[in-house]
């Protein structure tokens, strides 16, 4: 099977490494020459959203002042995070609002409407006015501080994806959602600004002692995690700012803690205190829950940071290839990220994972964020088996679905970075589908 | 008219591409400019460098800020760790502990803790850590994890519980309650404290607290107890062959067969789509405050079939609930009835306002 695919498929990138834009772009300019320009569709009739003229255009259309806060257009409505009973624990409180990231239109930054929510107690409104943060434990100077006296402090601005270590954990077993909304979409990245925890706790001073910091939120849930001294002096932040504007209640207005590349809920939201201690206080969400279990019976414990991961998000179930004709070129695009490092290779498999080409990155690339992928490939109308495999700067590479099991077994719930595949259909249908076993 | 869709764009790439390219050959050289006069930034090892940081000192911002008192350090400072610290004093009994759950936890985690509504299962499970459910079809059975058979701590039942249950209204049980569903919750379990069994009558305290052993208290790794700080966890994370290493294969590297969903999931809201049109006209809905306030003060449970309590919009239900008049369920709403607590336990609310909420949930209902 994978020779044929082999054969039936220019790879616009194959015929030179890829490591050059010269070649690449030779390469490209080369299958487009021996494909030949498709020929342009004739028209039968005259198309009518061009010779009639367009109702838009022939009246006036909004004030400028008729919104105060900027709306998207009304026919982007299906646009939207989207939720099942499934992954809520009993109610839409305890839950997961799913990112549509097969619809973010380009580039690393989720819109703050679409962010991923994942709540514990519901979404708290915090009154900013009578927001307070205190730091204490073993600090030399505990502190109080209000919401405008931590603005205060120099912020600094990062490009961080959050995810949620359940992303994809439905598939332990096999797939189950013919989505990529429901199967990797709890996760969303943005700008944030705020201030480094490491300039705040310059002047505190932290006290050798401090192993420890407990950060936990004020909301319903009194969302509490342990988090390492290390970590903390690290790259740990207080933000307030997301994509420019105050942070969205629904990611913890005013205020969250920013780990960035650790699992979401260690970015706790609501932020009301930091506790500095010589001990883990081993909280619910870190015994109970966000533990993996093994298949000895015994469970891994603060697992901190989200594996490097990668998924094809074009085409993808809820956007495949059903508009294409045989010979189209075709641009295969995704997001690679890892909370470890930074996305050195993104390798793309045609044939279910037997043989790899490495595709590009484009745009930012960046620590510890979301990184775009493509590959322009001409499709000749047969059925391929898309698959993408990331590599970050500290060497590790994705495993595939076996290699997955065997280390974890199938019970661990969360930390699921195998490999993803869509098989595309000869009507351009796309589907989700596991490579294992 | 309709030039090639695929061409245009080629065309306009390799033209932006050889600018790229000519000045990254230059890059050493001297700063190349566009037709603009704006600088063309060279790009290193296939990369822009980002993010340009403030190096100044950033010394003396505390100024901005005050010392907590001991007070407002005590009002927040509820934490309670495995080793006690934080865990106040108080006592409660079984037996009221096992009121206080029936009341108030019973409608979610289910009688005995037993679960079956969707929300977490408190207890059961003990003997199945290792289960792995690779195949339910050939009889497999998962793990249960429950505070008998998983959760490592006491303490961290105190902790949650106090802090963040009953789910609705967090924040309300006293000390004593609190030790009362812990022993409630520890009898269900089946846990001894120091050899002796939680019967209806054992009242937990402080001292008897710190005797608890939890089954699976040694069921968790890397360590990180004894002053060790992180260094056992970063030991584990620097290996991938602890939880799935990859590798970088290129050819004829194939690993499984092509395996198809059996059972499609998609049961999805709103349902999927990806269409581009204008959503359907809603009318002008007035949201009335009777049902503002059912949304932030009942639907938690009004809402969920899986509760018990009759869900808004259900005829029938709420036509057995009507039956014997408003004046009935006027009263049930403001004294409580069945598993709901008085006014569902949101005692802030007058009886005027409670009223409003039920005639919007009947109203809702017909």
């Amino acid at each position: 099977m994978s020779k044929t695919i082999e054969k039936s498929v220019t790879l616009a990138s194959n015929s030179v490494s890829t490591d050059s834009r010269r070649g690449f772009l030779k390469g490209m300019f080369m299958s487009v020459a021996a494909a030949g320009v498709v020929a342009p569709v004739a028209l039968k009739a005259d198309d009518a959203a061009i010779t009639e003229e367009a109702e838009w255009g022939v009246k006036l259309g909004f004030p400028v002042d008729k919104y105060g806060y900027g709306q998207r257009s009304p026919y982007e409505h299906n646009v939207v995070r989207r939720v099942t009973d499934l992954l809520s624990s009993g109610d839409m409180y305890a839950s997961v609002a799913m990112c549509p990231i097969h619809e973010l239109e380009g580039g690393i930054i989720t819109p703050n409407g679409l962010f991923f929510n994942r709540s514990h107690g519901g979404t708290a409104i915090i009154d900013p006015n009578k927001y307070r943060l205190m730091i204490h434990g073993l600090i030399e100077k505990p502190i109080v501080l209000t919401l405008a006296q931590l603005k205060r402090y120099p912020s600094e601005s990062r490009i961080h994806f959050i995810e949620c270590p359940a992303n994809g954990s439905a598939e332990w077993r096999g797939p189950q959602f013919n989505s990529i909304q429901f199967t990797k979409g709890m996760m969303s990245s943005a700008e944030w600004t705020g201030v480094k925890l490491s300039v705040l706790l310059e002047d505190l001073g932290v006290k050798p002692e401090a192993k420890w910091v407990l950060a936990e939120g004020s909301d319903n849930s009194e969302m509490g995690r342990t988090i390492p001294i290390e970590k903390i002096m690290d790259d740990a932040m207080l933000v307030w700012g997301q994509n420019g504007e105050a942070l969205r209640p629904d990611q913890g207005y005013p205020v969250r803690l920013l780990v960035p590349g650790w699992e979401g809920n260690l970015n706790v939201k609501w932020l009301k205190r930091l506790e500095f201690g010589d001990k883990p206080w081993h909280a619910k969400e870190e015994t109970s829950k966000y533990t993996m279990l093994q298949p000895s019976g015994k469970a891994i414990r603060f697992f901190w940071p989200m594996e490097v991961n990668s998924i094809i998000t074009s085409p993808c179930p809820e956007k495949p290839w059903t508009d294409l004709k045989k010979g189209d070129v075709v641009e295969i695009e995704g997001l690679a990220w890892s909370g470890q490092g930074t996305i050195q290779h993104v390798d793309v498999s045609l044939d279910g994972g037997d043989n790899w080409t490495e595709a590009s990155l484009k745009g930012l690339v960046l620590p510890k964020s979301w990184t775009r992928f493509s590959m322009i490939i001409k499709w000749d109308g047969k059925p391929l088996v898309l698959q993408s495999r990331a590599t970050d700067d500290t060497g590790n590479t994705q495993p595939t679905i076996n290699q997955e099991i065997a280390a974890v077994g199938v019970e661990s719930v969360y930390h699921r970075n195998a490999i993803c595949s869509w098989e595309v259909k000869a009507n351009g249908e796309v589907n989700n589908v596991h490579v294992r076993g | 008219m309709y030039m090639s869709e695929v061409r245009k764009p080629l065309l306009r790439t390799m033209v932006a591409l050889s600018v790229i390219v000519g000045s990254a050959m230059a890059a050493d050289m001297k700063i190349e400019k566009n037709v603009d006069g704006a600088v063309i930034y060279p790009t290193k090892d296939g990369h822009y460098q980002a993010y340009s940081v403030n190096t100044q000192s950033k010394k003396g911002f505390s100024s901005y800020g005050r010392t907590p008192t001991a007070a407002e350090i005590k009002a927040w400072n509820k934490d309670v760790m495995p080793d006690g610290t934080g865990l106040p004093e108080g006592k409660g009994s079984v037996e009221r502990g096992d009121e206080l759950f029936a009341d108030q936890c019973a409608m979610c985690h289910g009688d005995f803790g037993m679960g079956g509504k969707g929300y977490p299962t408190l207890s059961g499970g003990q003997g199945t850590l290792k289960n792995q459910l690779v195949d339910a079809a050939k009889g497999d059975e998962p793990p249960v994890r429950t505070i008998g058979s998983y959760w490592p701590y006491a303490s961290t039942l105190f902790w949650y519980i106090q802090s963040a249950m009953p789910f609705p209204h967090p924040k309300s049980l006293s000390n004593d309650d609190t030790y009362a569903l812990v022993a409630y919750l520890l009898s269900v379990n089946e846990i001894e404290i120091d050899g002796q069994e939680l019967d209806d009558d054992y009242v937990l305290d402080r001292a008897k607290f710190l005797k608890i052993k939890m089954p699976n208290r040694d069921g968790f790794y890397p360590n990180v107890d004894g002053g060790v700080g992180a260094k056992e966890v970063a030991k584990f994370l620097k290996n991938p062959e602890n939880y799935g290493k990859g590798t970088r294969c290129m050819k004829g590297c194939k690993d499984g067969k092509v395996t198809p969903i059996k059972f499609e999931l998609k049961d999805f809201k709103p349902a999927m789509s990806t269409t581009r049109d204008l959503p359907k006209e809603e009318g002008s809905k007035t949201v009335s405050k009777g049902q503002k306030l059912y949304e932030a003060k009942c639907s938690a449970c009004h809402a969920n079939a899986a509760i018990g309590a009759p869900v808004v919009g259900d005829k029938e239900a709420w036509a057995k609930v009507t039956a014997k008049g408003m004046d009935v369920v006027y009263k049930h709403a403001l004294s409580g009835f069945n598993a709901m607590p008085p006014k569902g336990g949101n005692m802030d609310l007058s009886d005027a306002t409670v009223k409003e909420i039920v005639d919007y949930m009947v109203g809702a209902s017909k």
